[in-house]
């Protein structure tokens, strides 16, 4: 299938971004390799594209004394192959390669992830494990969202209509710190039935239909899960746990 | 045997183009001016169509059933007794019976108009009741307006075994899933009507361009001569392009009709999985009846086989189904069978062979219930196994059900697989995984493939197409080159390559100066095509038997020039003792300077076509023993396969790296049907998976290094002793690695039943 | 019109801004070489390199392409590592039908550039996102690894650490839950009384008013028009219908079926209240089909969260008005949509 007929309009300024993204039936693309694939089904039937890659700054991956501000548009590879400062000890490069597939990873997004807000996908997780912020753009200016708080529900995030993901904050992991990272699929590349991420002090059970869940036990996993999918979550997070304590 | 020749591991002359890009399928196909055609296809199973609107202003680029003047509907019936007829309109009239049916075809300047189109056509579908599940649906209400119910077709195999007094008795029921073949490319047609040649020029990516001529011309009422088809390069067939499309029916229609501007369909991905989910769902009830020493005294079975919708051309819908009752009893001696078949109408995608046929799902059937004897017996699966094949010594072996195994050592094969993953020492180490808490599991699968039968075996179904004798034209150039023409048809086969090798084998020029033609109606020899498992055997007899043919004629000629009685035909020339006269020059001089030759030896042509038939056609048997070990992930239900190993017999190989190639690939779409793939659907017939992300295909990760053993016993009916193989590698892996993972789980009482073998079976198999 | 470097020819292309690289490349520039699979990201038959980097052609638009450099199969024919790689799939058989080979050939390249001398288990991993249907893929792993083996290790050809495969926790037994197809119940406390609660539900104007998407444009007795706007993410759907309703004691059901282009729904939801400690217990049963293009796809994980997700809002919205507050603004999710999209 082919997409629906759509303008393409590729950003200069924030302004004109944003202007843009007022207009009835424009969506924002960033990476688009969520987004392409619902279009060419004709699930997702934008008016206009508005094409924020080009964007001042999402490009940017800047470290800070707390840690690292990672432009929305770095692409998966580009954590991957360490070509941003690593602050997590290897963490995101970690994840950044269970990702899809090469070819996706070198157009996809980090924002795009985030505001795509599948709860399968690895950033979602990643980010609220790490306790990072997002810095969002709307026509009222800048705002900042935990990434905790970042997930409502599965694709719903707490970016308002016409706002843009600019850049996430990322909290620098002490140095020498341990993680794990457990992610069960059939296939490399395919959905997430369930993640577990285990950093210090921190565990995290992901792609359980709705939003991340901080743990403090496994008793904490959302009882409305099925049996199956509880196990699975369950045996994720435990395997992450290992993971981290082995390491 | 000569280094191109029979038995040469020869590179394939066909890649060079594909790893350069320049292969030619039928999406590659462009003319001027060309229409792109989209369909708009039902977005329900079943129903009665109330209404077609087509939208304003667009009434002339939108065709439905009512403008399709003159068009026959496709008709694929079978003359077994009690067999129920069903039409398949090219474009639905009247009712829908499957999500996915072809109702409105529409044509615009692109693909994407023509999709902009489709969807403004109004439509209002009175939705009935679908029947989804063969056996709860075959009784009815049927979906066939003038059918009692919904069996398309019942077969008794009527043997009374109750007399059989058996100690073991095991009985199982087991289900396959609806699969979708997934060539890589999928269906495609351009269509253009050429007023020079008064015919219709259809590309179509097809694996039988002779009978989708004869379907067609039959449907739009066209001489066949007024009918050529093409395949181009063809990116994968697997039984998928082995029909008459309802598309190109219409498509043909209406390239008549414009009379000169070219129409294009390219079938995308959500199409081919939501419309086309045709094949494989099998449902057995099986007893096998055995005694102390795990020896079969009886197999007693009721099958189901989900026939979709309608009967595809020119397969028709029972023949699955009748298939399983023939070949159930598998590669053993079977003292009693009793087997009844119900090929049960559904509203779902007609059904298909796929590569393997009902084999795959026969073999997973009677191989499973085997090692749950062997469980029973306190015997292990390999001994169980060797208790009841056919020795070399049985062969020719007649079975139960009259298949005429041609030759081979059914035992040996599985012995060599058993040696060769160290079946005796693997309960040590299955304990000493399981002490690690580890779940690891052997499994093994036996089977043979009957390939390559013919006219005899099929004439008893009385279906659209019996196949005859194999025909090739082998035509010897002026400058001492070959061109082979075949009717059937190369889609990764690699026949460019083996059938050259064949002609090298009887002519001797290099395989650089033959060149094999075929994938189109116009230029090559009438065939039923490439399926079944046949083009190595019968093409491959053909092209031998014409090059013979040619040879003698040569040899003639040669012997006139040399002026020689006796004369040798080596090395690409003809010899008479010292003296020698190259064939390329006995092509120049027959061609060119004919006066050289008696008028008797100017007619006989070098331009031969013969047709081909094995010895006996009742088909040449391959069998195999695959052997699998397999760990269980009890935590996440993921199967991981440790090692594969396949020992192959399939006679005289014309080329073993292809013969590698065949299997191995076979072999990964058998893990696909054993642990991913499925087409699952809910009870109104809705298909629940349109893309690659719901509809897994095994990558690399997920098959793995497959080791193979070959044997190599003749087929005593075939040209070169070789048998057909192209399916066998699809048929073992889901009994082979369901046998795994049961072995795997079998000391906790558990079982697997239904393939795929998901994580989310298994792990309600370990609750 | 757009400017764009394909194999090393500068190119001008009119194409309309929904054409994808991989139709650009066939049919705008005659390079058929780029095969298309799937137009779903998953196969990976039309890779090309933008820029350099292996990208997937159908998952990019040709405008966002501008001003790049795109190198297709057809201008790998004088590259070295390309060559190397041609000859090695030849010899080990790593190719049938075709279709999937340069697509294949792309990733493959890649992976011997950018990983170097790479052992078998990395292969496999590097070529998930590249299917190939005949071959079961041994001699396309043994052909990259003969290529790869000739070149130096690199340090992105690191070993990824992974998780111990440690074996399930027990868990405290859970109720099942119910998994018929098509169907799902729901429980939700409700913080007002009983009575409140009915005031509301027994009335449909007041139960759409409540439901996120929902609004109704006509009710007459059991009849009820309207239109339900369910929104996923990207996708969005308006569904516009009609619908019966009927009522019971403290107990009603509404039932309906509407269409939204090639999609067309039907729905019950069938609710009763039961009295609880602090205020009410709201049960829903929700039962649908769904047919066109949003029904096909098979995620049905992510269903419970959707339905979880909209019955909370509903009973927010609920209590509010049960308190005489206006319902909070329209969060739309839609339990009806058999949701899917890809995560990445």
């Amino acid at each position: 299938m082919k997409p629906v007929a759509f303008d393409y309009a590729p950003a200069e300024t924030l302004a004109g971004a944003l202007a843009a993204l007022a207009a009835p039936g424009a969506k924002p693309l960033s990476g688009g390799q969520s987004l392409a694939p619902t279009m060419n089904l004709r699930l997702v039937r934008p008016a206009t594209l508005v094409d924020v890659k080009p964007l001042p700054g999402l490009r940017d991956a800047l470290e800070t004394p707390t840690g690292l501000r990672l432009g929305a548009a770095i692409t998966h590879a580009e954590i991957e192959d360490g070509a941003v400062p690593d602050v997590t000890c290897g963490f995101l490069a970690h994840v950044a390669r269970g990702i899809a597939y090469r070819a996706v990873r070198n157009r996809g997004t980090i924002g795009g992830s985030l505001c795509h807000a599948d709860p399968a996908a690895d950033w979602p997780s990643c980010m609220a494990a790490l306790n990072a912020t997002m810095i969002v753009a709307g026509q009222g200016g800048e705002r900042r969202i935990p990434a905790r708080e970042w997930m409502r529900a599965p694709f719903v995030t707490a970016l308002a209509a016409g706002e843009i993901l600019l850049a996430v904050e990322i909290p620098r992991l002490p140095p020498g710190s341990r993680w794990g990272y457990a992610k069960i699929n059939r296939k490399v590349g395919e959905f997430a039935k369930a993640l577990g991420v285990a950093l210090p002090g921190v565990l995290l059970a992901g792609a359980i239909e709705g939003p991340p869940a901080l743990l403090g036990s496994l008793d904490d996993l959302p009882p409305g899960l099925d049996a199956q999918h509880r196990q699975l979550a369950a045996v994720a997070v435990t395997r992450a746990a290992a993971m981290r304590d082995a390491a | 045997m000569s280094r191109q020749g029979v038995g040469a591991p020869v590179l394939r002359k066909e890649d060079g183009r594909f790893l350069r890009g320049r292969g030619r399928y039928v999406g590659d196909i462009a003319f001027p001016g060309m229409r792109e055609v989209a369909f708009l296809r039902s977005p329900v199973a079943h129903g009665i169509i109330r209404a077609i609107t087509k939208p304003q202003g667009y009434e002339a680029q939108v065709f439905t059933w009512a403008d399709l003047e003159g068009v026959q509907p496709i008709r694929a019936p079978s003359s077994l007794p009690g067999f129920r007829k069903s039409d398949q309109y090219p474009l639905a009239h009247g009712r829908v019976r499957q999500v996915g049916e072809p109702i409105a075809m529409v044509m615009a300047a692109t693909r994407a108009e023509a999709e902009d189109i489709a969807e403004m056509i109004g439509l209002d579908i009175e939705e009935l009741p679908a029947a989804t599940d063969m056996l709860a649906h075959r009784a009815g209400p049927p979906i066939h307006e003038n059918w009692p119910d919904n069996v398309v077709l019942h077969t008794l195999v009527d043997d009374d075994i109750s007399d059989v007094a058996a100690p073991i008795v095991v009985r199982r029921q087991l289900r396959t899933a609806r699969q979708h073949m997934a060539p890589m490319e999928g269906r495609g047609v351009v269509v253009r009507w050429d007023e020079r040649m008064e015919q219709l020029e259809m590309h179509s990516s097809s694996q039988m361009v002779h009978v989708t001529k004869t379907g067609l011309a039959e449907c739009l009422g066209l001489p066949e001569a007024a009918v050529r088809i093409i395949a181009p390069d063809v990116g994968g067939g697997f039984g998928y392009k082995g029909i008459l499309l309802q598309e190109e029916v219409a498509m043909g229609w209406l390239a008549r009709r414009l009379g000169g501007t070219a129409l294009r369909w390219i079938e995308d991905r959500r199409e081919a999985l939501s419309a086309q989910a045709n094949c494989r769902e099998h449902h057995y009830d099986i007893a096998v009846h055995a005694d102390h020493d795990g020896r079969i005294l009886a197999i007693d079975c009721e099958a189901h086989v989900d026939s979709g919708a309608y009967s595809a051309y020119p397969f028709s819908a029972c023949l699955e189904a009748a298939q399983v009752a023939s070949i159930l009893p598998g590669p053993y001696v079977v003292p009693r069978y009793r087997c009844r078949t119900w090929s049960v109408a559904t509203n779902k995608a007609p059904i298909l062979p796929y590569r393997g046929v009902a084999r795959t799902g026969v073999c997973y059937a009677l191989e499973t219930t085997l090692d749950a004897v062997a469980r029973q017996a306190g015997i292990s699966p390999v001994e169980l196994r060797l208790r009841n094949l056919p020795g070399p010594e049985a062969m020719p072996y007649i079975n139960i059900t009259n298949k005429i195994f041609d030759s081979g050592d059914y035992p040996e094969a599985l012995r060599r697989a058993a040696d060769a993953v160290d079946a005796a020492g693997f309960p040590a180490r299955q304990a000493a995984a399981r002490a690690e808490g580890r779940l690891i599991g052997l499994g093994f699968a036996v089977f043979c493939e009957q390939g390559a039968h013919g006219t005899s075996v099929y004439h008893g179904w009385g279906i659209p197409f019996v196949p005859g004798a194999e025909a090739a034209q082998v035509r010897l150039t002026p400058d001492g080159g070959l061109e082979v023409r075949v009717g059937v048809q190369n889609h990764g086969q690699g026949m460019e390559t083996t059938l050259a090798q064949v002609a090298h084998e009887l002519l001797g020029m290099p395989l650089d100066r033959i060149r094999i033609i075929h994938g189109d109606t116009a230029l090559t020899p009438y065939s039923t095509g490439t399926w079944g498992s046949r083009s190595a055997v019968m093409a491959g007899g053909a092209v031998g038997d014409a090059c013979a043919l040619l040879r003698e004629r040569v040899l003639a000629i040669g012997a006139h020039l040399l002026q020689a009685e006796h004369v040798e035909y080596r090395d690409g020339a003809i010899h008479a003792g010292a003296a020698s006269v190259p064939v390329a020059e006995i092509a120049r001089i027959f061609h060119r300077a004919p006066q050289q030759l008696p008028p008797e030896m100017q007619t006989q042509s070098l331009e031969v076509t013969l047709g081909h038939k094995t010895v006996r056609d009742t088909g040449t048997f391959s069998y195999a023993a695959h052997a699998v070990e397999a760990e269980v992930d009890a935590a996440t239900g993921q199967v991981k396969l440790r090692r594969y190993l396949i020992v192959e017999d399939g006679g005289v190989l014309l080329n073993p790296l292809v013969a590698d190639g065949q299997v191995l690939g076979g072999a990964a779409q058998g893990i696909g049907t054993a642990l991913y793939e499925e087409m699952p659907f809910d009870t109104a017939g809705q298909p629940l998976a349109s893309t690659f992300v719901d509809y897994l295909l095994p990558g690399a990760g997920e098959v793995p290094d497959i080791e193979i053993l070959h044997m190599e016993t003749p087929s005593p009916i075939s040209r070169f002793g070789q048998k057909g193989i192209g399916e066998s590698g699809a048929i073992g892996p889901p009994a082979a690695i369901v046998n795994a993972i049961n072995d795997a789980i079998a000391h906790l009482g558990r079982e697997v039943t239904d393939i795929p073998a998901t994580p989310e079976r298994i792990l309600a198999a370990l609750a | 019109m757009i400017t764009l470097t394909v194999n090393g020819e500068a190119r001008r292309l009119d194409t309309p801004a929904r054409t994808h690289l991989a139709d650009a490349l066939r049919d705008g520039c005659g390079l058929t070489g780029t095969h298309i699979g799937c137009e779903q990201g998953v196969c990976g038959a039309c890779t090309v390199l933008v820029d350099g980097k292996p990208a997937r052609s159908c998952l990019l638009y040709a405008h966002e392409a501008a001003g790049k450099t795109v190198t297709t199969i057809e201008g790998l024919d004088d590259d070295a590592v390309a060559e190397a790689l041609r000859a090695a799939f030849s010899r080990h058989h790593a190719l049938q039908c075709g279709y999937c080979t340069p697509g294949m050939m792309v990733t493959a390249r890649d992976i011997v550039l950018r990983l170097g001398a790479v052992d078998e288990e990395r292969i496999r991993e590097e070529l998930a996102g590249n299917l190939c249907r005949c071959t079961g893929y041994r001699g396309i792993v043994r052909a990259i690894a003969e290529v790869a083996a000739n070149r130096p290790v690199l340090p992105a050809a690191a070993p990824r650490r992974e998780a111990p495969a440690v074996a399930a926790p027990v868990l405290a037994t859970v109720a099942p839950a119910v998994e018929l197809p098509n169907r799902i119940e729901h429980q939700e406390a409700l913080a007002v009384p009983l009575e409140a609660a009915w005031a509301i539900l027994s009335d449909p104007a007041r139960i759409a008013a409540c439901l996120p998407g929902a609004a109704l444009t006509r009710h007459e007795g059991a009849v009820l028009e309207g239109t339900f706007t369910a929104s996923l993410g990207p996708i969005s759907a308006s569904f516009a219908g009609v619908g019966e309703w009927a009522v019971g004691d403290h107990a009603g059901s509404v039932r309906g079926r509407g269409r939204d282009g090639a999609n067309a729904a039907e729905g019950q939801v069938e609710f009763h209240l039961t009295p609880a400690p602090e205020g009410a217990l709201l049960n829903v049963v929700l039962s649908w089909r769904l047919t066109g293009p949003l029904a096909q796809f098979s995620r049905p994980a992510l269903l419970r969260g959707l339905v979880a997700g909209l019955a909370g809002q509903f009973a927010r919205n609920l209590e509010r008005a049960a308190r005489g507050e206006a319902p909070a603004k329209r969060l739309s999710l839609w339990a009806l949509i058999r949701a899917w999209i890809f995560g990445r």
